[in-house]
This record gives C-alpha cells, structure tokens and sequence, in this order.
C-alpha cells in the first residue's frame, strides 16, 4: 500500500515513519521496538537535559512509551510528524516530573550547564541531517539560547520567561521568534 | 486579521511549544489551514525546534534498551488486564470471554537477542472469574479506604508538625533572647570595673544574703539576690545607696530578683560607700523604714 520508490534520506525516513505510525495504528507490539531504536536517542537526550538525572529519565522515557501506546489513537498524522508529538509528550512529561514537589527540593537550584546532558557528547551517527549541538548552538547568542532553553526544557511561556529574567514580555517574544528563526534556517 | 501580525505575536512558538490550551491549539490550526503563510511559518518554527531537540540526542546505555521495553510491555499488559477484568464484568456470564482482546501474541525480539517475552493471558473458568471480580472490587473498596485513612493521618501529621515548628522557633527566639540578657549580666560579673558587694542580713534576717555590683565609673547598680525573705502582700525590697551616712534610692526589686531568679540593673548612683535593703510599701518611699532594714553591706 506504500510506493516503494524513495531514494533520497529524507522520503525513506518519511517512508518508516508512515509505517511506523501504521503499525502503532494496528497495534503492533513489536513497533514499539523499533520506535525505540528511532527515537530513544533523541528523547533520552531531552529528557535528560530536562530532570538531569539518569535514572530518572530513564523513568520517563518508559512513562513516555506507555503514554504514547495509550494516547496513541489521539495522535493526527496530518497535524504534525511523529518525531514531533511524541517530543512533546516526553518534554511534557519530564517538565512535569521536575516541577512535583518531590523532585524541587535540592534540584531547582542545579544550573541547567550543570547537567548530565550537556557533558554527554551527543551521538555524531544518530541521523544523516543532524546538526551537532554545537554548531547550532553556536549560532545562537547567548540571550537566544537562553530563553530557547528555558522555553524549552523549563517548560515556562513566553510571560514566565519575562518575569523570570525581568524582561518586557515583547523583548521575549522577538528573542524567541529570532531564535526559532536562526534554528529553522539551520535545517534547510 | 493582520497575517503578519498574527506570525508576529509568538503564538506560533507558543503552538510549537505545547503551552496553549486545546481551545488555542484548535484557533491556531484553523488560521493555519486558512494561511498558508500562517502554515508555513508554522511548520518552520516547528521543524527548528524539532531540530533543536535532535541536537541534544544522547545515546541510552545499552542495557536501559531491554529495562525500558521490558517495563513499558509489563505496565501496557497491567492495563490490559484492568481493563479486561472490567469489560468481562459486563458481559453475561455465558458469553465467551477474551472475545474482546485482539492483541498479537508475537514476543518482541531486539536486535541484540533479547526477548522479552509476554505474559500468557489467565484462562479462568467465569464462576472463578466472578470471585476473582468481587474479589478484586473488595480489595480496591479496601485499598480506598486505607488509602483514605492513611491521607487523613498524613494531614494530621502535618498540621502536627507544624504547630509543632511554629512552637519551637518561637521557643528558639525566647532562648535566643534569654542568652543575650545573661551575656549581659555575665559581661557585668567578670567586668574588672564592677566592685561586689556583699549585703548580709541583719539579726531581724540572719540568713538573708545579696551581692550589689557597683561600677563607680558608670554609675551602674546591678543586684544579685541570694536569699531574701519573701516581702508581705503589698511589700517590696527597695535598694539604698548610703552615701555619706544619707540613703539615696537606688530602685525597687523587682520579684523575680528578689526571689534570686534573676540579677537586675538598678537606679544610677554617683557616689556610695555602702548599700542597703529595706521593705516598703509596693513602689517605693523617699526614705528609708529603718524597721525593715534586712541587709546592708560596705563597699
């Protein structure tokens, strides 16, 4: 049911994630192993940078994946891509862990260069069009970055940003646009 | 609408971010499938930050692949399972039962070899099943009930403990402040320019005993109760300084000095060569009841 003819990266990405999602449709255990393979990387990679913590992402990651086999009829292929949905249900997730109770006391204060993820190096191999951290970020300036970061991994809006770092709510919206911008350029 | 403006006032990124509401969320596809400029600019904000997310990718540790497969496949069958247990309490009795679940029986196998293998679905009889349900029913009213009890503790605890905190800082303050008057009255004691006195009693006291601390630099009094016999209803101690053989009023004791509990700061006196206690009436007297002399002393 699928045209077997893509030949660039990019349609056979597209072309396992077509099926991918098809199979979760079916409800294919087995799709859950290679959802795995695909994205844990770039998930563990979040939510890591997210709750700082290995075990605890690891957590997540699995709290992740049975959220997403459950809520999986909720998902809307038109919408958006997998990579996508399934990024925002872990970042919502580990946000959501960071900000229980439990989990404040003694780790709010961590800086975000502090953690785990930013001394792991990212896996060089993990896909054709990756874009290091690095030279990404590099692109960024610093007050981009910041605000990126905690939109981001903190989980605030653009109003939390602003009262966070004492900044007119219209200054944020510009860093937060620029930012994006200079991102989404970097992909094309 | 200004489409521009629109692009402009960051609810794209807000979209892309995952803070809007659904009611936001659905505004915003809308505007989006009727813009194809609003589409656009929508789906670059969304790819850059999905790129941005890629760039922080972490390889896992090779063993978490099976753990957190094994973990998701055991929470998925937990479920399973209820909801099972839930749709069979439905069904008559006589129907056949498992009519409802579909899921493949296939294991899931990693590249690595390892297996993790699913659990075989409990063929029970429905008598046994129906035991199993009321069972499972009574050991969640149970499970609630605890639950509820053990909540309604935890929040007596709390309130507990905090009463408990509020007390004992307040008690940490009243000692705190306690400790910084008797450093005082110890910086007194060992000050070289305070000279002691002691008060003895006369033959009316024997016993009665008082020590004055005169510092003649300062002008300061301070009284140090040993033994003094409790003063009559409406009475009270008053201190004298004799200076010249004429008693000049040092101040009344207060009764927690006079009953030794504490040293107290007294009237300045410019000039004494002894000291002297006598009971008057609550208040004081400008001179002396000679009557009631209890204790007196020489510097």
């Amino acid at each position: 049911m699928l045209p077997v003819s893509a030949t660039t990266p990019e349609s056979a990405a597209l072309e396992t994630e077509v099926l991918l999602v098809q199979r979760l449709r079916d409800r294919d255990e087995g799709a859950m192993t290679i959802f795995y393979d695909k994205y844990s990387a770039a998930l563990y990679g979040v939510i890591l940078r997210i709750v700082k913590k290995e075990e605890i992402a690891e957590d997540v990651l699995q709290e992740a994946m049975v959220k997403i086999w459950h809520s999986f009829p909720s998902y809307d292929a038109e919408k958006g891509r997998l990579f996508t949905w399934v990024m925002n249900v872990c970042r919502n997730l580990a946000i959501d862990k960071i900000r229980s109770r439990q989990y404040r006391v003694g780790s709010r204060t961590q800086p975000i260069e502090e953690s785990a993820a930013l001394r792991q190096a990212a896996e060089p191999s993990f896909r054709p069009e990756h874009i290091g951290l690095q030279e990404m970020t590099n692109q960024l300036n610093p007050e981009q970055r910041q605000i990126v970061d905690l939109l981001y991994f903190g989980g605030f809006t653009q109003s939390e940003v602003a009262e966070e770092l004492n900044l007119p709510l219209g200054t944020v919206k510009t860093r937060a646009r620029a930012a994006i911008k200079v991102l989404s350029k970097l992909i094309r | 609408m200004n489409i521009q403006e629109y692009i402009e006032s960051g609810i794209l990124e807000e979209y892309a971010l995952g803070v809007l509401n659904e009611v936001e969320r659905a505004e915003v596809e809308r505007i989006a499938r009727e813009h194809p400029e609003v589409h656009r600019e929508l789906q670059q904000v969304i790819s850059g930050l999905d790129a941005y997310a890629e760039a922080h990718a972490v390889t896992p540790p090779a063993d978490m692949r099976e753990r957190v497969l094994q973990g998701w496949q055991q929470a998925i069958r937990n479920t399973a399972e209820q909801e099972k247990l839930i749709q069979t309490a439905d069904v008559p009795a006589s129907a056949p039962l498992m009519t409802a679940s579909a899921s493949p029986t296939t294991p899931i196998s990693g590249s690595d070899g390892a297996v993790v293998r699913q659990l075989s679905a409990p063929q029970e009889a429905p008598s046994r099943l129906k035991w199993l349900i009321a069972a499972s029913v009574a050991l969640l009213l149970l499970s609630g009930l605890g639950n509820y009890l053990l909540y309604s503790r935890l929040q007596e605890t709390e309130a507990n403990l905090e009463v408990a905190q509020t007390a004992q800082s307040r008690y940490a303050a009243t000692q705190q402040a306690a400790l910084n008057e008797r450093d005082q009255q110890l910086a007194v004691l060992r000050s070289a320019d305070f000279r002691p006195v002691e008060l003895k009693g006369t033959p009316k006291a024997p016993e009665a005993l008082a020590r004055v601390y005169y510092n003649a630099k300062t002008n300061a009094v301070y009284v140090d109760v040993r033994n003094l016999p409790a003063p009559p209803a409406g009475k009270q101690y008053q201190l004298w300084a004799l200076d010249n053989g004429k008693p000049v009023d040092a101040g009344m004791l207060a009764s927690a000095t006079a009953a030794g509990d504490s040293i107290q700061q007294m009237k300045d006196i410019a000039s004494a060569q002894a000291f002297a206690m006598t009971v008057e009436d609550a208040g004081g007297v400008p001179s002396p009841t000679m009557s009631t002399l209890t204790v007196i002393g020489n510097l």
